[in-house]
This record gives C-alpha cells, structure tokens and sequence, in this order.
C-alpha cells in the first residue's frame, strides 16, 4: 500500500464522514464477497441448466439459458444406458463409501484413544509415524497394492477396494488429540477401578464423549471414499463394481468414438449432477462438522 | 486397542511400500535382480523429469494465486465490513463436496466452446479470430489449474478462517485504539499469527500438485489434452498400458523422494523468513 493511497483513503473518510466511509467499505467487500460466489456457483448453474437439454438441444441452444426440460428423458436415458450400469454405479459409490466410513472410524477411533489414553512409549513415535505417512503420496502405493491384492485375489472386488481406504492415518492423529483433549484420565480411571476392561472403559465411558469427533470422522472419510478415483480405477475391472467417479470417466473415455445420435453428453452431465446433488444439498447441514476436522491438523500446531 | 490399525497399516500401507522398493529394484524383463536398473532409466527419461518441471511451473502460478485468493476472502470475512459470513463461507466450501472427477468433467464441458456461448463473445465482437479454446493443448495446463483453483480455493479458506478466529480480539482491538487501519492489521497481526497453518496448508498444496492426476486424466478424455502431462499419468501408463511394473515402481518411489524434497527445501525457505518476533511486533 503505497503513502498516496493512505492519504487518498483518509481523504475519503473526511470527505464522506466516518458513517458514509463505513458504509463505503462494506458494500465493495460485499460485491467483492459476491463476485467469487458467483465464480464458485456459475459452474454449478450451468450443470443444472445443462443437464436439462438433450444432446442436439446442448450443442444448438444456449446453455445458460434453460429452454427445452427434457429431464424425464435424460433421466430414462442415463438410467437404461449400456443396460442401465449407472444406478450400479450409484449404489457402489454409496456401498463405498457408508461402508469404509463405518470402519475407518471404528479403527482410528480404537487406535486414536489407545495412543492417547494407553500407550506411553510408543506414543510420540507412532503419531510421528502417523504424520510422516502423510507425506508419501498415495500414488506411490497403488501399484504394488495392485500386485498385492492380485497375489491375495482380492483386485476386483468390494473388499480390495475398501480394506487400503479404512487404513486413515490423519483420523487416528485427529482421535488421538481429540481424545486426549476430551476424555477425562479420572473417568476411565474410576471406570477401571469398577472392574471394566479396556474396551468396555472405551464403549461405556469414550464413546459418548467422542461421539462428536467420530461424526466427524465418518463424513471426512465418506466425502474421501466417495471421491476417490486412482485407487478403486486401477484395483477394479467389471464395469458394475465401479463407483460413480470411475464409471463416468469409462464413459467420457468414449465421447469421442461414439456415433453423433448417441446421448453421451447429456447423460454424462445429468449423471455428473446426480453424483454432487446428495453432498450438496447434505452440504448446509454438514459444513460443521466438516470444517471441523480440517482445519483439526492445521490448528492444532499453532 | 491400536492393533486393528497397525494390522491394516502393515497390509495395506507399509507393505506396499516395502515391496515398491522390491519390485524397483528387479528387471522388467526377467523379473531377476537387475540393481538401479529400473531408477537409471527413470533419471533418464524425458518425459518424466519434463513433466516434473510441468509440475514445478504449474505449482508456483497455481498454489500462489490459489493461496492469494484464499488469504483475501479469508481477510475479508474476517474483517469489520463483512455481511453475510456465514452464508459466504458456505458457498465457498462447497467445491470441496465435489469430486475432483465431476469437476474436471463439468470444466472440461464448460471449456468446450461448443457447449458454453461466453467462450464465442470474443469472437463475436472481432477481438479474437476464433472462439477460446482453452483445451487447446497450449493453454490445457492452465485450463487444469483454472479447475484446481475452484476446487480447492475455498477449502484452503476454509482452513485461513478457521485459524484467524483464534487471533485473540484483544491484541486487535489494542493495535485499532494504537490507530492501526484494517490493512495494517491484517499484514502486520493476522498474517503472521496464522503463518503456521499458511504453511500448512502450502505445503498441503505442493503434495498435491506433484500428485496431479484426476483432472488431465479426465480432460484428455473429453478434449484429448495428451496423456503424459503430469509423473502420476506416466507412471500410471507405464505400469498399465505397457506393463512395466519394476520401472513404474522406481518411478513412483522417485515421485515420493521429489515431493519430500521439495517440501523440505519449501519449509526451509519459509522458515528462514518466519522471524519468530513477527506475531509479537504490533503495527506502528
């Protein structure tokens, strides 16, 4: 900020008044505020108006502008498609991600709580452990996965896909704070002295109070698995066990190949829409939650 | 209580990457010990160090712009003038709920100028002799980082937010009675309080870049943009469409040593420059 725009600036509050200044500043950032919104949904609108047009009507009328709802038929279109594989698509995503959410919050819950409330020395190693995991790119362990699961049978299957993604090294570093922060050592304590076990300490006594952090979790881990596209492309190999995200790139892989009556383009867009709609519209209710946990790792270090 | 975990994590993660380095070291024609076989031909393959260079140019425009897009609109819903915080932070967040394959499919249509009548306006008031295409393999690179910007702009703002809430209002309020603008405080307070998770989420953001491979994959599906753009297409070829496993893993492994290396040349930057009496210094 150089001197004259100070001096231009203080110049203006004289001018117009402190109230009339105020009031300056607010409605630039406010279409400043607006103008990236608009940048954010724009794309959005335009996957809605879209993927109400079939194919002749996206490449001859504008598709800002909604003008023929050919809904019902892009919908029957999509859904009957190559002998209807989208709605398999639809509930894989679902099976997925529900199921590996599931587990991968049961397991790094277990293992977040044991490193914070029963583990002493190996405590500080195993989060560095956990913390260095997260610097080695995932893509360098989806070959030899693949070679792996092929020696174990499990490529192309559901579990192949599901057993690496419960494997969730920043949800165990997330409980192990989470848990050290939020359950009292004098709780457990009093809970052992009445004769539980460790897991009944953890299922009577943590689970109540972690519950907050495993909702958490659990959506970091669905939105994770429900977008996930490298693992589940290279592990899967029949068509009605792929996820959404593999399923309709196998689609756009042959936009280029198929004969111009074909409606690729307009059930490749409705069926873009369909993948987003269900997070989106959940999205109002979830931000929280979801912010949450992000913002865990980058906060906590401060 | 931990082992279910460290069970899995020894399968599906350590194991893995141990045997990465087993199957990097045999011949890919043999299967037999063929030493650094495998990383020699790594060193000296073009297309994978052009591509990590790709990679370098695409992180330094797009994590910068991206982090600089962040920082603002963080600044200005943390500030005074800000209405409508909450439902402003919502709209922004709301890419994250999107898979970076939806995304680069939507993009990859709204860039085709068949599809979107704002890429002919040009064209139609005589400033450009065509319409955009910005698929066209010259500007395909910045077309993807177009897309990974509004994937991941309001996350990393999201993050920003989050952390400048936890500045403490006294300070602020002291630097405002000491007659400190809002632009002073947030270059001289705010920033340098929340430089740790800055450095967070760059960091967050290199690993990502060097990882890049959802969203070209896709756009060479729709647009053909070429198949070789990023290190993770070519390893991802190499192991698949030509079979060469033991080069792919070599391949891969050198990708993971890049990324720690430049993460630990970006932290070494940065921390030289993160004078520790920065937050504590209040604005003149």
């Amino acid at each position: 900020m150089t001197a004259g725009a100070w001096s231009a600036r203080s110049l203006l509050g004289k001018a117009l008044g402190p109230r009339m200044a105020v009031r300056a500043k607010t409605t630039a950032t406010t279409a400043v505020l607006l103008v990236a919104a608009a940048c954010v949904l724009i794309p959005i609108y335009w996957l809605v108006v879209a993927s109400s047009k079939d194919t002749s009507q996206l490449f001859s009328t504008n598709t800002f502008l909604p003008s023929h709802l050919s809904w019902a038929a892009n919908f029957s279109s999509l859904f009957s498609y190559e002998s209807g594989d989208y709605k398999w698509w639809l509930m894989n995503s679902f099976i997925y991600s529900s199921v590996t959410a599931t587990l991968a919050t049961v397991v790094s819950t277990m293992a977040g709580y044991g490193l914070a409330k029963y583990e002493f020395g190996g405590r500080r190693a195993a989060i560095g452990l956990v913390m260095g995991t997260l610097m080695v790119p995932a893509t360098a362990l989806v070959v030899p996965l693949f070679l792996l699961e092929h020696y174990m049978g499990l490529t192309d299957t559901y579990q192949g896909v599901i057993l690496p993604l419960i494997v969730y090294p920043f949800g165990v570093y997330f409980m192990s704070i989470y848990a050290a922060e939020a359950v009292p050592d004098a709780l457990l304590e009093s809970a052992r002295i009445d004769g539980a076990g460790e897991f009944r300490a953890l299922w009577k006594v943590g689970r109540p109070i972690l519950a907050p952090g495993m909702a958490t979790l659990f959506l970091l881990s669905f939105i994770a698995t429900w977008n996930n596209y490298f693992l589940p492309l290279v592990l899967l190999g029949t068509e009605t066990r792929f996820p959404l995200t593999v399923g309709l790139s196998a689609w756009a892989a042959t936009l280029n190949e198929v004969g111009a009556g074909e409606p690729l383009y307009s059930n490749l867009i409705l069926g873009s829409l369909i993948s987003v709609l269900p997070m989106l519209v959940l999205f109002p209710f979830l931000q929280k939650y979801v912010a949450r946990g992000l913002t865990f790792g980058a906060i906590s270090g401060e | 209580m931990t082992g279910p975990f460290f069970g899995l994590f020894a399968v599906f993660f350590a194991g893995p990457l141990i045997y990465s380095v087993v199957i990097s070291l045999r011949s890919p024609r043999t299967g037999g010990y063929a030493g650094l076989l495998n990383y020699r031909a790594t060193f000296s393959n073009g297309y994978y160090w052009s591509a990590v260079v790709r990679m370098g140019y695409f992180g330094i425009i797009q994590v910068t712009v991206m982090i600089g897009l962040a920082i603002g609109l963080a600044l200005l819903l943390d500030g005074p003038y800000c209405r409508g915080r909450r439902i402003f932070s919502l709209v922004y967040f709301l890419p994250y709920a999107i898979p970076g394959v939806i995304a680069a499919l939507m993009w990859g249509f709204l860039l085709e100028p068949d599809l979107d009548v704002l890429l002919k306006v040009p064209h139609l008031l005589g400033i450009t002799s065509g319409s955009i295409q910005p698929l066209d393999y010259r500007l395909s690179l910045y077309a993807i980082m177009l897309i990974v910007t509004w994937e991941w702009a309001g996350y990393n703002m999201t993050i920003l937010l989050t952390s400048l809430t936890s500045v403490p209002r006294q300070v602020i309020e002291a630097a405002k009675v000491d007659g400190a603008s809002e632009l002073a405080i947030a270059a001289r307070i705010k920033l340098p309080m929340i430089r740790r998770t800055l450095v967070f989420i760059a960091i967050l953001s290199i690993i990502g870049t060097l990882q890049l491979f959802n969203e070209p994959v896709i756009l060479n599906e729709v647009a053909e943009i070429g198949n070789s753009l990023t290190p993770n297409q070519i390893i991802y070829n190499t192991a698949f469409s030509f079979g060469n496993e033991q080069t792919a893993a070599a391949q891969s492994l050198v990708l993971a040593l890049i990324t720690i290396i430049a993460t630990i040349v970006f932290y070494g930057i940065v921390r030289r420059r993160m004078n520790p009496l920065a937050g504590t210094r209040t604005a003149k």
